[in-house]
Formats: structure tokens, sequence, C-alpha cells
């Protein structure tokens, strides 16, 4: 059952980046760059689950004894990760307001003053 | 034993101060800068008194956040280690914040809202000090992106300036872009391993690579080089070294694509400890070297003061690479040295243009002229920073550029490959280029005619010298004596970047490296071999002698040196020799190498449109070069 | 008892005195031969000697718009360079100083007089020297590449698949197998290195830095007295130093082993090549525009260097 996180992941960091380099509205680039980070988030829980596996509240001998649970560090990982695309998105969309109102403009084209 | 809490501290210090600067340093300037000078002098002794345990004694510090130390061989917990890499990075990390600091001071004075400017300039800090400190992939990622913010918050610090907001997204975008892949590669790898220990990551992948880690090694370099800013990655930095303020320009060049390039050598020689296959060290040498040309190429295009330095930077950053990649040991104390000399002379090279900015109000090199008149220590210590980046002997720049030809001639002797040989014509010529558009820079800013308009400049306040004539000073210090810096500090990061036995066995526990096949391999010491101190002696005497025939014979009374200054008022003087009047007639930088230019206009053309400016081409390049990386990767790495 | 030998090696015999003396010489019999083949009498030989007195009792004068500091200290820096040069410059294996690898050394310290040059005529202000300071950049960047090309491929040819860059070790390679010129492969890297010398120089067809009909002489325009004194030293010392270095590096399999016999050989080789490459080419052409030097540099130049490296490569 999990192959079909892994090929779901891979296909949205696949479409974030085909979004981030084929758009030329900065709104939509940002939304490309989100789409990344959900897909790397889709990844990182996945690695962590177990079918079947039980919730994982363990004390040191228990987990000696070879219990079955999910694995908890990924889940801890995909919240930091979540955190930290919030504020890239959160940043990102800021600087796009700033440059609609230098540029009066959302094109990527029309966005080059510092070129060559 | 209490030192193995330093670099924790350190690394807390700056966040509390910039947690502090938000809560008590709205309002007053003097708590921000009390704030700052405390916690970057207080973060630059911590990690100075680490010098004696890890550089002289060898020592591994190793700590466990919340003391959660390695159960049954599993690395748990997050574990900070500082090895002698990982020190010498973190060394150039805290001297640049200092100086910054000291520097900001009076730079900034005439900004509002500092206190956003202090907060992020503290996270900054504190970010890639983490970074260089950590011993977890997965920190080191955080640290990654703490860095990514701050640095694209303060590059759009002055976003009333055009340029600056535009510069930023830019930034983010493909910074964001090299995270994710970071991050990717990370959890590949904890698919894999089953951990995010540094160490232990380096004993479980030593020689088993399976697909999977091959892709996450793939990964992993992308974005760390994305953060480094080789060249398809290149083009924000160059946005944003420009359109920073210029304290925040050193910082970033001093230690923020240090980041990266610390990043990148942790990942292939500890981490992955790859540097044995040639098709990695192949992929590193031409990417370097096709950094190199093309950062250089596009600096001489350049009409600005401050772009043109970070087309710079970009270009040295080539040179570290390239020296890396050789994966031998002298290759690695070359890029080492020259990523320590690059923090100081192109810190130096940016505290100059800042001081230009401030004084004189515009970095524009057509606009400017003559200010070596009005700016004498500006200049002199321009002059230092010009010498040393250009690689003239005695200054530390011909050290570490040296010590890379050097190296490439025994890799190409080695491997038997005369491609080798050419990286070494390549950096030969990127150095005159080098030269070329620093020329550029003295004739059009600092020589040449003074405008009417900048008449009135003034000398940089003291407090904005006093960081420049320190890095002067140290330029020429690392070139003269860089013995002494090969001997305490290049020659244990390099060993401890190829030896990880000890790295590993510190953090996991005595005897875990031997037994996952880990051994260590000794290296021949860097030889400088055109060390005379004899020679250097006489030389001065020498200097001291021609200046003397120079002087006295100006002086005698068969003819003195007349200042045409204090005659100004005398006619004779107010005209050339050539006979033009001293009208302004400056020749200014845009056109000082026509006839360069004119030869390889096409390349230009080219070259200058291909930097168009437009965040999705920037994207598509990082796309296109992280897939080639990735089809090296699996192509030839076994 | 060393650091006698030092100073003497430094001071008198290959370094200071000798270059000066040895270089001014070279000068007048550019300047002699040059005039006979003008169908002109031409200067006495001495008359270097003559003109570097005289403007060593002139006065100097600082222009107003110049950097007085910089503006004198750059002759004085590009004549310390020269001198230290020729210390590392063997002249048929007995050499001041040595080491493993002082021919990057050697290329380094090369770009020091020009630089001195550029940075000294732009801190006079003029903008004639503007101009000059420009082209003389270009001219750099120009040799440069031939230069480091040609170095490389002797160094292959000598030190094999170990890369021999002492000149010393260059030197005693050809004492053991005939002169670097007796190698086929390394006969176009001895035209190359041959077309270098006179743009290093500065001399007629490559002199568009200092092209007195156009520009007075580019960056020297606003020196006088001591400083122009010194460039002109420079210049002459270059003439013998390239010529050297020419000898040291193709024509080094002499040995007498009387060092002041070598020292006479020496001098006569750079006569005569000074008078092949800079004298015979300055009165039978005319000043190239820079674009065009640059492009004949990094083409026939660079392109006969290539050859021969690709040659000494393939083990011809």
């Amino acid at each position: 059952m999990m192959i079909v996180n892994y090929v779901a992941s891979v296909f949205l960091v696949v479409l974030g980046l085909y979004t981030i380099v084929t758009k030329k509205n900065i709104i939509k680039i940002v939304i490309g760059t989100g789409i990344v980070d959900y897909g790397i988030n889709l990844f990182i829980v996945s690695i962590g689950f177990n079918d079947g596996g039980t919730a994982p509240i363990f004390k040191m001998s228990e987990i000696l004894s070879g219990a079955y649970f999910v694995d908890p560090v990924p889940q801890a990982l995909t919240l930091t990760s979540i955190v930290i695309g919030a504020c890239v998105d959160a940043m990102a969309l800021s600087l796009c307001i700033k440059l609609y109102k230098q540029y009066k403009t959302v094109n990527a084209d029309e966005i080059r003053r510092l070129h060559g | 034993m209490s030192y193995i809490h330093f670099p924790v501290l350190a690394v807390m210090l700056l966040f509390m101060g910039a947690f502090l600067t938000v809560v008590f340093g709205r309002h007053n300037q003097g708590v921000r800068v009390g704030i700052c000078t405390v916690t970057s002098v207080g973060a630059f002794a911590l990690i100075a008194a680490l010098i004696k345990p890890v550089m002289l004694g060898g020592e591994v510090i190793s700590y466990w956040m919340g003391n959660w130390s390695p159960v049954e061989g599993y690395a748990i917990g997050i574990g900070y280690e500082v090895d002698q890499l990982g020190l010498f990075f973190a060394l150039l990390v805290v001297a640049t914040v200092l100086l910054s600091a000291i520097y900001s001071i009076k730079y900034m004075e005439n900004d509002s809202s500092l206190d956003f400017y202090y907060v992020l300039f503290q996270m900054l800090a504190g970010g890639v000090l983490g970074l260089v400190l950590t011993g977890d992939v997965f920190n080191m990622f955080i640290m990654i992106e703490i860095m990514t913010f701050s640095a694209v918050g303060l590059t759009a610090f002055r976003n009333h300036k055009w340029g600056a907001v535009e510069a930023a997204f830019k930034y983010l975008i493909i910074g964001s872009i090299g995270s994710s892949m970071v991050l990717f590669g990370v959890a590949i790898l904890y698919a894999q391993c089953h951990t995010l220990n540094m160490a232990q990551l380096s004993s479980i992948l030593s020689g088993n690579n399976s697909p999977a880690t091959i892709m996450a090694f793939a990964l992993m370099f992308t974005g760390l080089a994305v953060k480094a800013f080789i060249v398809p990655f290149h083009a924000p930095a160059a946005d944003s070294y420009a359109a920073a303020p210029t304290s925040i320009s050193m910082v970033f060049s001093g230690m923020v694509n240090k980041a990266g390039v610390y990043g990148m050598i942790r990942l292939v020689y500890i981490i992955f400890r790859a540097m044995d296959s040639s098709a990695l060290q192949m992929l590193m040498v031409v990417f370097g070297c096709v950094t190199m040309f093309v950062g250089v190429t596009m600096a001489l295009a350049q009409h600005d003061f401050k772009r043109l330095l970070a087309f710079h930077s970009i270009s040295q950053i080539g040179y570290v690479i390239t020296a890396a990649g050789l994966g031998t040991a002298l290759g690695l104390t070359g890029g080492l040295f020259h990523a320590m000399n690059h923090t100081l002379f192109k810190g130096l090279l940016f505290l100059c243009a800042g001081a230009v900015l401030k004084q004189a109000g515009t970095t524009n090199l057509d606009q400017l002229g003559g200010l070596s008149k009005r700016m004498p220590k500006t200049t002199i210590c321009f002059l230092v920073g010009a010498f040393s980046i250009s690689g003239l002997p005695p200054f530390n720049g011909f050290a570490s550029k040296w010590l890379i030809y050097q190296a490439a001639f025994a890799k190409a002797v080695e491997s038997g490959k005369i491609i080798y040989a050419f990286v070494t014509v390549i950096a030969v010529i990127v150095s005159v280029m080098t030269l070329a558009s620093f020329i550029k820079v003295t004739q059009a800013a600092f020589f040449g005619q003074l405008p009417a308009r900048l008449n009135d400049v003034q000398e940089a306040p003291t407090l904005m010298l006093v960081p420049m004539w320190i890095m002067s000073i140290l330029c020429v210090l690392s070139g003269i004596f860089y013995n002494v810096v090969d001997k305490y500090l290049l020659a244990p990061a390099t060993d401890a970047a190829i030896n990880v036995t000890n790295y590993i066995d510190t953090m996991m526990g005595g005897g875990y490296a031997a037994a996952a096949g880990v051994r260590n391999i000794a290296i021949a010491p860097a030889e400088f071999s055109y060390w005379n101190p004899i020679l250097w002696l006489v030389l001065f005497i020498v200097v001291l002698a021609a200046a003397f025939i120079v002087m006295i014979t100006g002086k005698s009374d068969r003819g003195e040196i007349l200042c045409a200054e204090t005659d100004v008022e005398d006619g004779k003087y107010a005209t050339f020799f050539s006979g033009e009047h001293s009208l302004p007639s400056h020749v200014a930088g845009s056109d000082l190498f026509w006839g360069f230019k004119k030869d390889w206009k096409k390349y230009f053309h080219v070259i200058e449109g291909l930097h168009s400016g437009i965040v999705s081409d920037y994207a598509l390049w990082a796309v296109a070069a992280s897939a080639v990386i990735v089809i090296v990767m699996f192509g030839f790495m076994r | 008892m060393s650091i006698l030998v030092t100073l003497f090696n430094i001071l008198i015999f290959p370094g200071l005195l000798f270059v000066c003396v040895i270089g001014l010489i070279l000068a007048g019999v550019d300047r002699k031969v040059l005039a006979r083949m003008q169908k002109r009498v031409g200067p006495p030989l001495v008359q270097p000697f003559y003109d570097f007195f005289k403007l060593m009792g002139k006065e100097t004068i600082v222009p107003h718009a110049a950097n007085k500091a910089v503006y004198l200290a750059a002759p004085v820096v590009g004549f310390t360079s020269l001198v230290v040069m020729m210390l590392f410059i063997p002249i048929f294996g007995y050499s001041a100083f040595s080491g493993s690898a002082d021919m990057i050394v050697i290329m380094y310290l090369l770009t020091i007089p020009a630089v001195a040059l550029i940075v000294g005529g732009s801190a006079s202000g003029s903008p004639y020297a503007g101009i000059g300071v420009s082209r003389e950049m270009v001219t750099l960047m120009s040799y440069e590449l031939p230069l480091v090309l040609v170095l490389l491929s002797v160094a292959k040819a000598a030190g094999g698949n170990a890369l021999c860059f002492s000149l010393n070790d260059i030197v005693s390679w050809q004492q053991a197998t005939g002169s670097g010129i007796t190698h086929a492969s390394l006969i176009p890297a001895a035209l190359a290195m041959l077309l270098v010398i006179p743009a290093e120089v500065g001399t007629q067809p490559f002199d568009v830095a200092e092209a007195e009909t156009e520009i007075c002489e580019g960056p020297l325009i606003e020196y006088s007295g001591a400083p122009l004194a010194m460039f002109k030293l420079n210049t002459a010392m270059k003439m013998f130093i390239m010529t050297s270095l020419f000898t040291c590096l193709f024509l080094g399999g002499i040995n007498t082993g009387i060092v002041a016999l070598n020292a006479v050989i020496l001098v006569a080789i750079c006569i005569l090549l000074t008078i092949l490459c800079m004298t015979l080419i300055h009165a039978i052409t005319a000043r190239l525009k820079i674009e065009h030097l640059f492009k004949f540099y990094w083409i026939v130049v660079a392109g006969l260097a290539v050859c021969s490296l690709i040659l000494v490569w393939l083990g011809l």
C-alpha cells in the first residue's frame, strides 16, 4: 500500500518543481514551492509508517522486547517541516505583496530589473 | 571539561540575543547594539576557547541535547559534535559576525526599524554557527532554513530601494528549492539507515551504497550546492549580495556561502566518504571550474561595485569547490585555506564598498572617481583586498592559490589525466581576469579624477575603519605566516575531514568505527616549498633600499618632489603634462576593457542573456542542474 | 657567511646591480641596432645609462589629481619584484634561490611589474593614463594564457609524468638530454615564448599600452624625474629577465662549469634574443590595435603553445 504514498509524494514534488519552472505568476510560483513541501512531508510521514503498528508510547524495557510500532521520529520531522514550509509560504507571499506594490505586476517576466 | 558546553552555549547565546532584542530592543538603539555586541563577542570568545582543546589537543567534542546518548549503538537524540573541520568554519563564522557587528553600528545608523535588523542578524549568525557545529543531518536542515530565512529577510531589509525585494524573492525561491532537496535527501537517508546522526551515518554508509542512498546523496549535494551558490544556482546570490546592506553582504560572502561549502565538504568527505569516486571528483572539478569562469567573466561586465564583488564571491567559491573536488589532502588544504582567505579579503572588499556607499552615496562605478584623495585609508584597505584576491605575493590569496595549483598538478600526475592540468590554466586565467576587474574598480572608483559632486566626501568613520584594518592586517599576516595557519588550523581540519575514526568514536563510543570497518589513512603534511624566510627578509631590504634611492634622489637639491596640490593656485600645476586641464575627463569603469570585450562579444551576449533576471529561468537552471547531478551520480557512482 | 652570500646574490650578482647594468646595456643594444636597421647612426651604447642618471636628477612632480603615496610607490614595487624574480632564474645551474615550484612564483611575480605600471598610471589620474591602463591590462590578459601553456609544456616535457615545476630541475634536465629547443615537441612552445617576450616588455608592435603617437606613453604620461627613471629601468630589466627566462627554459643545455663564463654566455644569448624578438620585429612591423593584439595572442600564440602541449603529452 505504501507504494501509492511514495509515488504520490514524488509526483507532488515533480509537480511543484514544474509549477515553479513554467508558471510566470509569482503567486503560482509560491504555490509551487508549497507543493514541493507537501510532497516531501507526505514522503517523510510514509517512511515512518508501519502497517498495523501501535502508537509509539513505550517504556525503555518494552522497546527492547521487540514491540511493533510506528516510527515516531518521522512524525516529529514532518511537524517541523510543516512549520518551516508555512513560514516559507508566509514570507514569500509577503514579498509578493511588496513586489506588487513596487512593480505593479505579478508577472515574473516583468520583475527583472536585476539582470545581466 | 566545562568546555564541552561551549558550542551549544555559543549557538544559544546568539538565538537568545535575537529574542532579547525583540523583547527589550524595540525603541532603544543602545540596548540593541549592547545585546548584539555582547552576543557576538560572547560567541567569539566561546568558540575561540575551543581552539586549544580541539585544534591543538586533537579532541572532538560531543554533546547530546537533553543527554539522550546512544542506546545499543543507535543515536536517538540530537547531538552536537565539534571536530576540527567544524571548528575551522565556526571560527570563520564568529569572526565574520564580530567584525560585521562592529561595522553595522555606524553603517546602519541612518536606517529605521533597526530592531528587525539586529534580530535577523543574530538569527543568521546563530543559524550558520549551528549548521557548522551540529552532528545531526535534520538539525542541519533546520539550521539551513533558519539561515535562509534570515538571509532573505536581511536582503529585503532596505525594501524602499529598488532591487531589494526582487532579490529577496529570487533568493527565497531558489533557496527553498535547495532546502527541499536537502530535506528530501535527509528523508531518504533516514528511511535507509534509521538514524540522523552524521557519525553513525558515516559508519553505516561507508562502502555500501544502495540506489536509494545515491539518490539521497545527489539530492543533498544539489541542495548544499544551491546554498554555496555554485554556478547554475548562483544568480540569486549576485542579486542579493548587491541589494543587501553591505554589512550583510559581507556576512553572506563570508559565512553564508561558506556554510554551503562546509555542508558539501561534510557531505562528500565525512557522511558519505565518497571522495574516492573519480566521477564525483570530476563532477566537482568541472562545476568548480565553470563557477570560477562564469563568475569572473560576469564580474568583468558589471557596472556596480557591489554586484561586481558578488560575482567575484561566486568565482572564488569555484576555486574552493575545485580544490575540494580534487579529493586529495593537499587539495582540501588548499580549498580550506582559500575559503578562509576568501572570508578575509572579500569581507574587506565589501566593507570598502560599504564605506564608499555610505560616504559617496552610490556604488555605480560610472559615477564614482578619484576617491583616493578623500578616502585614503579606505583606498589602502581596498588595494590590500584587491591584491589579495588577485593572488599577488605576498598576500594570502597567493598562498592559497599556489596550494591549489600544486594540488591540481599533483592530481594530474597521479591520475594521468591531462584535464587536471588544464584546471591550472583556467585557474590562472581566472586569476588574471580577477586582477583585471579589480583594476577596473581601482581606476573607476578610487583613482582618476574626482567629480565635482564628490568634492566634500569624508573618510569613513573610525568605527567602520576598525574592522577594515583588522581584516587587512589578517590578509597580510596569513599570507606571510601561512605555515603557522597551516599547522594550527588547516592541517587539523584536513585531517578531520579525511580521517573520520575519531569523529565516529567520540559520538558513538570507542571502537564503533573500527567495528564498522572505518580506518584512518595517513596524510602527508602540505609542503609550502616556496617558503624561505631569508628571501622575504632580503626582499624587504631591497624594497627599503629602492625606496630610499627614489626618495633621496627625488629630494636632493638637484630635484625635489613637488606636490601639485599645495601649489594649486599656480597655473603651472593645474594642468597635466599631457596639456589637458584638470577638468573632469575621467575614464570610468564601464568601457575600460572594451578591447577585450569586443573580442568576446558573442560570449558576453550569450552569458548576459542567460542571466535574464526572471525567477523561473533561474529555477529552470537549478532543476536542470540537479537532474544532471542525479544522472551523473547514478551513471558513475558504483 | 651564508648571509653574506645571500646579500651578494641580492645586491650584486644575479640580483640588483647585474640586472640593472645588463638590462640597460640590452636597452642600448636595442636602440643602436634599431637605428642601424633604419639607416640612422643611433645613440651610443651607454645612452640608457645617461638617460637614467639624468632623469634621476630631475624634479618629481605629483599631479593634482594623483594619490601621492601610490603614485610614488608603484615604480619601487615593480622594481623590487623584478630583482626578486632574477634571483629565482638559474644561470645555467647557478641560482640564488630555488624551490620545488618556483616556476609558479615566477609566473605571479611577472605580473607585478605590469600591475605596478597599471596602478601607478591609474593613480596619476590622467585620462590618457586611464586609457593606457585599460590597454596594459588587456595586454596582460592576452599573454598570460600562452605563457601558462608554455610553462606547462616545458614542465611536462622536463618532468615526464611528475610535472616538473622547478627551474633548476628543468635546467639540469636540459643538461642531461640536450637543450629544450632541440626537442621537436617544444619548438612551437619556444616560438610562442619568443612572441610573449615583446608583449611582456612592451616593445613596438605590442606596445599598445604606451603608444607614444596616440596616447603619449599611456600610464607613464604624468611621471617625471626619479619615478620615471625607475619605470624606464624596469622596462630595461624586463628585457633581460624575459630573455634569460627563455634561455633557462629552452637553451639551458650549456654548462661550462665556471659561473662567470656562464654569465657571459647568458648575456650573449640575451643580446641575440633581444635583437631577434624585439629589435627585428620592432623594425619591420607597425603597432597592432588592442583587439587585434588580444586575438593574436589567444589564437595564434596560444595555439602554438597548445600544439606543443599536446605533442609533449603524446610523448613525441
